[in-house]
């Protein structure tokens, strides 16, 4: 429990840029936590369906995944704690620290370094669903799977190129693979 | 009307309605607190926006405790955070329970299984838009690439790349701050 509250400590202090740049963070802590691949990629189709900060959705599924409905109380406190501490500081020492390049200078290194985060952690979850295997190293073990291909390019389309609400296309995937079972 | 009870209704009701965080909620936010309620001036709210963009955490959340603060001191941030958790927490803990219960076998699986491919799909949108925004030159391509193939070979933990990362920024940002100057 002790290490669950210390790993949301951590995310929400190291994570600039709001959800997506978080996620990176978020997958490499589950994976400490022994979630699986699949339970990894199931939280990002919660996290479409449900509102609110993905961190604080993250926060809350690992915590009750791993610890109960305690775990995932303070895990969501946890991952909370860096804006009740940095916004009292902040209005304290306002006039002094005004218009400070450093902040804007840390985050330009961290937006382009979560965007490579991120692509990191959509490649690993592709190998998951089509290729079957957890990481780049196991591809001798590869098993594809030609729906979750389809899943992928399909959704990817429908997404960037006609901007579909991603709650329906969550949805047209679940119909897409109930069609699959009886093909 | 009580001013803790109005920041908690206002964030209640803009964290149940947005789904992806951020500043998403930000119109909404302006409509009640700005346009309505006249707690705070709309450039007040937008300077504190854009702050809360620039610090480590739940964006949302800081952009909620700023206003809470500003409006009405310490209740007033607790108030407007708890708003703010709130719904996404009970949210997300009844569909973590749901999901926990359901047994994943024969067809259940197969509609999850897609389910799961699609949620590679959207993080590599999410990645395609990051990249669009933040990859303006060519350091910053190479750090990108650099935390890429860092992390899908397991040579770096993503927290120790976030903070390389960091430092790289404030490198390059000391150097610009220095000709500024200059």
């Amino acid at each position: 429990m002790i290490s669950l509250m210390l790993a949301f400590l951590k995310i929400g202090f190291l994570g600039f840029g709001g959800g997506y740049a978080m996620l990176s963070l978020i997958y490499a802590e589950s994976q400490t936590f022994g979630l699986s691949l699949q339970q990894f990629a199931d939280l990002n189709a919660l996290d479409g369906m449900i509102p609110g900060p993905i961190a604080i959705n993250s926060a809350t599924y690992i915590g009750q995944l791993t610890h109960g409905f305690w775990g995932a109380v303070l895990a969501t406190l946890m991952v909370c704690v860096p804006s009740f501490v940095i916004v009292p500081l902040y209005l304290h020492f306002e006039k002094r620290i005004k218009n400070n390049w450093i902040l804007s200078a840390i985050l330009d290194g961290i937006k382009p370094a979560s965007a490579g985060l991120i692509l990191a952690v959509a490649f690993t979850i592709m190998l998951g669903t089509v290729f079957n295997i957890n990481s780049i190293g196991a591809w001798a073990k590869a098993n594809f799977n030609w729906s979750s291909l389809v899943v992928i390019i399909g959704v990817l389309v429908l997404d960037l190129k006609y901007h579909v609400n991603p709650v329906i296309l969550i949805a047209l995937a679940g119909v897409f693979g109930a069609i699959v079972y009886y093909i | 009307m009580n001013k803790n009870w109005l920041l908690f209704k206002v964030y209640f009701t803009a964290g149940a309605l947005t789904f992806s965080g951020g500043l998403a909620m930000l119109p909404m936010i302006q409509r009640e607190v700005v346009d309505k309620y006249h707690l705070m001036a709309k450039d007040e709210l937008y300077e504190y926006s854009t702050l809360s963009q620039t610090f480590p955490g739940v964006i949302a959340l800081t952009n909620a405790c700023f206003v809470g603060r500003k409006v009405n001191g310490v209740p007033g941030m607790f108030w407007a955070a708890f708003g703010a958790i709130f719904p996404a927490f009970t949210f997300m803990l009844l569909a973590t329970i749901l999901y926990q219960l359901i047994p994943q076998r024969g067809i259940i699986l197969s509609i999850m299984s897609a389910i799961r491919a699609s949620s590679a799909a959207f993080l590599f949108s999410a990645a395609y838009t990051l990249a669009r925004y933040n990859l303006k030159n060519i350091a910053s391509i190479l750090l990108a690439v650099f935390c890429l193939l860092a992390s899908v070979f397991s040579l770096a933990s993503a927290p120790v790349l976030i903070v390389i990362a960091g430092v790289v920024g404030v490198i390059m940002g000391s150097q610009k701050h220095k000709e500024a100057k200059a």
